[in-house]
Parts: C-alpha cells; sequence; structure tokens
C-alpha cells in the first residue's frame, strides 16, 4: 500500500480492518486501535468480541465462502467494555491469481443512526397524535378528491371516510361541489381560507371555516392536500341573530319616523283647519291621524311577526301558478327599469312542496335583484331577466337569468351576507339574506354565477320530496 | 311676492298634505309629486326655486333624481333638501352611493323626519335668501 492509500486508509471515519483465511487480523486503522487497541495478529473474533470461537454468522467467512462482499449488523465491544452497535460491510481481496486472499472489513457505528431513527419515531408519534387529537376537522386528499387520512374528530363527524370522495363524505353530494379549494391549492400550491356549510354523518349542517394546504413530496410536487376545518356554527348563528336584532331596530326606527311624520302633518291639519276656520282640513287632518295610527298598529304586528322564528308551512305548490303570479307582480316594476321580464315553465312542471309565502318572497328578492342589477347598467343592449323553471328530479330547478351589470368575485362571495348591499341606498342587504335562508330551510341550494358587464344567473334548486331544515327562518 | 316655489317628492301622500300645508302656510308655492319620476315629468314644465325629496322611494330613489339633477346643466345648482327617516348606518350608505357617482355634490340639507317645522323653514330661508323667506324663519301662526 502507498502512502497515499495507507493515509486514507488509516483515517477512515470507521473501524477497518483486514482478515486472513484464518481470521487474524493483518491490518488495521487508526480508529480501531484507538478503540480495541493494537490487535493485528490476534484473531477478529477475540479482538472484536472477546470470543475464544469463531462467531456463527462470521462475514468474513461467509465472503471467503460466497466471493463476494457482505453486509450484516453486529454488536461489537470496545476495549473498554463498551457495546458498539455496527453495520458491517466486507469485500473480497483478491491475490494475482484471482483468488480471495484476503477479506477487509468496515465497521459503522450505528448510534447516531439509531438515535436519530428513535427521534425520528418519537416526533413521527407526536405529529401523529396531534394530527389525531387537534380539536377541529382534517383530512387529507388526493388529486382525485379521494379522502386518503382524517382524524378523531373527522371521523367522528362525517363517519369512516377514508378511500371515500370528499364532497361525498362533506356534503353528502354525488358530484363534485362547485367551488373546491382543495383543486385550487392543487391547480397552484397556494393555501385557501374558504366558508362552508357541510353536512354530517347524521344529517346536522355545520358552518365551518376551512383552510388548505399543499402537501409536497420530497421532489417538491403537490402529492395531496390537507384541509383543516373548524367548526364556526355557533359563532355564525350568534351572528345571526345579533345582526337580525340590528336590522329590526334600524327597520323599526326609519318605519316609525316616517309614521311620526304622518301623525305630527294629522295633527298640523286638525289645528291649523280649527285655527283657520276650515272644517274639510280639521277632517282631512283626522283622517291622517287615523290612517297613521292604523298604520302603527300594523306595523307592530308585522315587527312580532318577522321578529319570531316561524316553522315553514308546507303545501303542494304550483309551479306555473307561482311563477305567473310572481313574473306579473313584477312587469310594472321591470317596465319602469326598461327591463323585458319573462318566464318560461318547460313541460309540465307541476307541483312541489313548499311555504307558498315564503318561497314567493324569495323568486321576488332574487328577481328584484336581477332587474336592479339591468338598471344599475349603462351598456346599450336591450335589458332582460328571464326566469326558467323545469322538473329535474329530484328537484324543481329555478333559473333567473339577467345582462345586467354582474358581479365581481368579491362581490359574488358576499351576496348571501346580512346588510351587504352592492346597491347604494335601493338595497337594503336584506333580500338575498333572506331568500338564503328561505331555500336552505327547504333543504335546497342556491348557486350564483356572474361576470362584471355581462350578467347573472341564480340557479336555485328546491327538492321535489319535502326535506326541510331544522333550522327556523325569518321570512 | 312668495318666498318661493317649491317641489316636494315623498312616495307618503300624507307627508306630502303635511309638507305641503305647513310651507304654504308659510308663504310658499308649493308643488307635490309621489316619485322621483314624477317629480321629473313636474320639472319638466316648471322650475321650482328648491326640492325637497325623500331618500327611499318605490323604483327610483330620492338620491337618484339628485344625481340627475346634478348632472344636468340647467339643474345642477338648484338646491335639494334631503329628507329622511334613515338611520346612520343607511345615511352612510348614502354617502357611499354618491361617492361612487364621480364627484356629485351632495344634497344642500339633510332633515331628519319626524320634521321639525322651524328647523325645515330656516334651512329654507338660508338657501333661498334673495326670495326674502318669512322673518327668521319663525314659523307662521296656523
Amino acid at each position: 500500500m502507498d502512502d497515499r492509500y495507507r493515509q486514507y486508509f488509516e483515517n477512515m471515519p470507521c473501524y477497518v480492518t483486514v482478515h486472513d483465511r484464518e481470521f487474524r487480523i493483518v491490518e488495521a486503522n487508526s480508529r480501531f486501535r484507538r478503540d480495541f487497541g493494537d490487535r493485528v495478529g490476534d484473531f477478529c473474533y477475540r479482538a472484536y468480541k472477546g470470543r475464544s470461537e469463531v462467531c456463527p454468522d462470521c462475514p468474513v467467512e461467509e465472503t471467503f465462502a460466497a466471493g463476494a462482499g457482505q453486509v450484516s449488523e453486529q454488536t461489537l465491544v470496545t476495549a473498554a467494555g463498551v457495546e458498539l452497535p455496527v453495520r458491517v460491510r466486507t469485500t473480497p481481496i483478491h491475490d494475482r491469481d484471482g483468488r480471495i486472499a484476503m477479506v477487509m472489513e468496515m465497521h459503522t457505528d450505528l448510534r447516531e443512526a439509531r438515535q436519530l431513527r428513535r427521534m425520528l419515531d418519537e416526533s413521527k408519534a407526536r405529529l401523529a397524535q396531534l394530527f389525531e387529537e387537534v380539536p377541529c376537522y382534517i383530512s387529507v386528499q388526493s388529486r382525485d378528491r379521494v379522502i386518503v387520512q382524517a382524524n378523531r374528530k373527522f371521523r367522528e363527524t362525517f363517519g369512516p371516510a377514508v378511500g371515500q370522495s370528499c364532497y361525498r363524505v362533506y356534503k353528502h353530494r354525488d358530484e363534485p361541489c362547485l367551488y373546491c379549494p382543495c383543486e385550487e391549492t392543487f391547480a397552484d400550491g397556494l393555501s385557501r381560507e374558504h366558508e362552508e356549510v357541510v353536512v354530517s354523518a347524521d344529517g346536522r349542517k355545520i358552518d365551518v371555516l376551512c383552510t388548505t394546504a399543499p402537501v409536497r413530496d420530497a421532489s417538491g410536487e403537490i402529492g395531496a392536500v390537507i384541509e383543516m376545518s373548524v367548526d364556526i356554527t355557533q359563532l355564525r348563528e350568534l351572528q345571526s341573530q345579533l345582526t337580525s336584532i340590528g336590522l329590526l331596530v334600524g327597520s323599526i326606527s326609519h318605519g316609525i319616523k316616517g309614521l311620526l311624520t304622518g301623525l305630527d302633518g294629522g295633527i298640523y291639519m286638525v289645528n291649523s283647519g280649527f285655527a283657520k276656520g276650515k272644517p274639510e282640513r280639521v277632517t282631512q287632518g283626522w283622517e291622517m291621524v287615523q290612517r297613521n295610527v292604523d298604520r302603527i298598529r300594523s306595523m307592530v304586528l308585522d315587527i312580532l311577526y318577522y321578529a319570531k322564528d316561524r316553522e315553514l308551512q308546507l303545501e303542494p305548490i304550483d309551479v306555473a301558478l307561482l311563477v305567473g303570479e310572481t313574473v306579473e307582480g313584477l312587469q310594472k316594476r321591470a317596465a319602469d327599469f326598461d327591463v323585458a321580464i319573462s318566464a318560461d315553465v318547460q313541460g309540465d312542471a307541476g307541483q312541489f312542496p313548499g311555504d307558498l309565502k315564503a318561497v314567493r318572497a324569495m323568486l321576488v328578492n332574487i328577481l328584484e335583484n336581477s332587474l336592479d342589477a339591468c338598471r344599475a347598467d349603462s351598456k346599450a343592449d336591450a335589458h332582460r331577466v328571464r326566469l326558467t323553471v323545469r322538473r329535474f328530479p329530484p328537484f324543481m330547478d329555478f333559473v333567473i337569468e339577467d345582462n345586467g351589470i354582474g358581479m365581481d368575485r368579491e362581490t359574488l362571495d358576499k351576496i348571501f351576507t346580512l346588510f351587504f348591499s352592492s346597491k347604494g341606498v335601493s338595497g337594503t342587504g336584506l333580500g338575498l339574506f333572506v331568500s338564503n335562508k328561505i331555500v336552505d330551510k327547504h333543504g335546497g341550494a342556491i348557486q350564483v354565477t356572474s361576470e362584471p358587464g355581462k350578467g347573472t344567473t341564480f340557479r336555485v334548486r328546491l327538492p321535489l320530496e319535502a326535506k326541510p331544515s331544522t333550522q327556523p327562518v325569518a321570512c | 311676492m312668495a318666498p318661493g316655489r317649491l317641489l316636494v317628492v315623498d312616495d307618503d301622500p300624507d307627508i306630502l298634505v303635511y309638507v305641503a300645508s305647513l310651507l304654504e302656510d308659510n308663504g310658499y308655492e308649493v308643488t307635490t309629486a309621489r316619485s322621483a319620476v314624477e317629480a321629473l315629468a313636474v320639472l319638466d314644465g316648471r322650475r321650482p326655486d328648491a326640492l325637497l325629496v325623500d331618500v327611499l322611494m318605490p323604483g327610483r330613489s330620492g338620491l337618484d333624481l339628485l344625481v340627475s339633477l346634478r348632472r344636468s346643466p340647467g339643474w345642477r345648482d338648484t338646491p335639494l333638501v334631503v329628507m329622511t327617516g334613515m338611520d346612520q348606518i343607511l345615511r352612510d350608505d348614502c354617502q357611499n352611493y354618491l361617492g361612487n357617482q364621480n364627484g356629485v355634490r351632495g344634497p344642500d340639507a339633510v332633515l331628519g323626519k319626524p320634521i321639525d317645522p322651524p328647523t325645515l323653514l330656516a334651512v329654507l330661508k338660508h338657501l333661498l335668501p334673495e326670495r326674502g323667506g318669512v322673518s327668521d324663519g319663525r314659523l307662521a301662526q296656523p
């Protein structure tokens, strides 16, 4: 061995020894000498393990027999008596005739690797525990929308979900959701935050704030998306109640101020009629007082009606009749706005179960919204609003299309929020909020698509078989 | 000389009768309209010195009427008083609405409902000083 290779051999950061056929050590590097002493000429089984005979699984012996290098794990005992787990690799050394003359052994210390593996196992266990016990719903979804992992709270709420489609588990749907935050995260690798209403295994509706994040593999590719959803049902219910109270106070206040003005007017007319000796003015004033007292009475009754959550009064609704009456009632307003409003009931749509008053209010709200969207649009095209209805089992499908001003994404995200109005003073921010509640209460769904400058389409689906949700609705 | 010709716009007929009587009793010449569309038709034939306009009305709102007038060269400077029973949240909504109308000048005055007659008369006197108005904005005895 020339000096250069001798230097490499000496400084190898592991134990390196060369053995003859009689298991004697013929060469040993400095690290071996440091921990096992100068054992050249001694038997390897004695030097490495303190044994008096050849080890039963001796890698040197196996290398001589097989003619090829071996790998195994052994436990050595150092000169100081320390047990040392090692990985042993052997290599045959051939003479000029090609016969195996000696075997070289390299021993790598496994203590550090084992320590790292133990730490890794502990970390994995801690992460698994965290994943399992964290008090929100966590699922990991594949690119084809299949849940590959779910934590304990998720399984308890949504049932055994692994292997099933996320839309089936989360929403009891047969097809993917219109908007899927996971799909977007798969597409661009960015996290998404999204508010959703999901349905538990026992049919309970849960408001969740859902956050997604990509799960990348070693090469940086997105292999899965993790979805974490926090239950905000109570928060939303509380918020809804508070805003309802705020809205009620605002409406009452506005209404009362108008009625007080009317009452003031009546009193003024009565007083001035007496003062000026004009009995007809007194009569006119007194009628104004009576009328406004009646309006106050009626308003108080209305407030009591609105303030109380009421159950749906389901009855068979004749679709053609409903649509005809609703659109007829809006013809004058549409004409004022110079908008053509039309209805098309396709085929024999028949009947469906619903609360007539609530469903009509819902349709009027959406249609009025569409009319306003046309009125607000300055483009020269003729404006139109069209209501199309068809029986599409298991739903009655209402489609309301307009070619009005349209909405951007931000507006679209907020349209069902109480008090949100994009229409300035002409909107109270109540109509679509209530419409959404009415549809939800019937066990249906509203989908909205819109494009600024082109128009908006509302698709309302109401079930043909009554399956109202359990939440009361103010409508 | 009448202290001024006024157009009062409100969808509530009782309020129209009241405000018109009150103003006529104080010397003003009053025309009424029950909607923004009707008001525009009235304005086609006569020229009031000022308008009193309700905000929330079916069809076009009082603010829509205001925007139409402010954008019309012949009516841009005609004083317009808004009468409203709206709370602050809706007043803010009005302001946002006007803010989106490319800098249209807002109303010359906003009067809350129920209307306080001395305030209404004082506002009109302030807006129409050259017309004389009723002295010191005091309410004429009925």
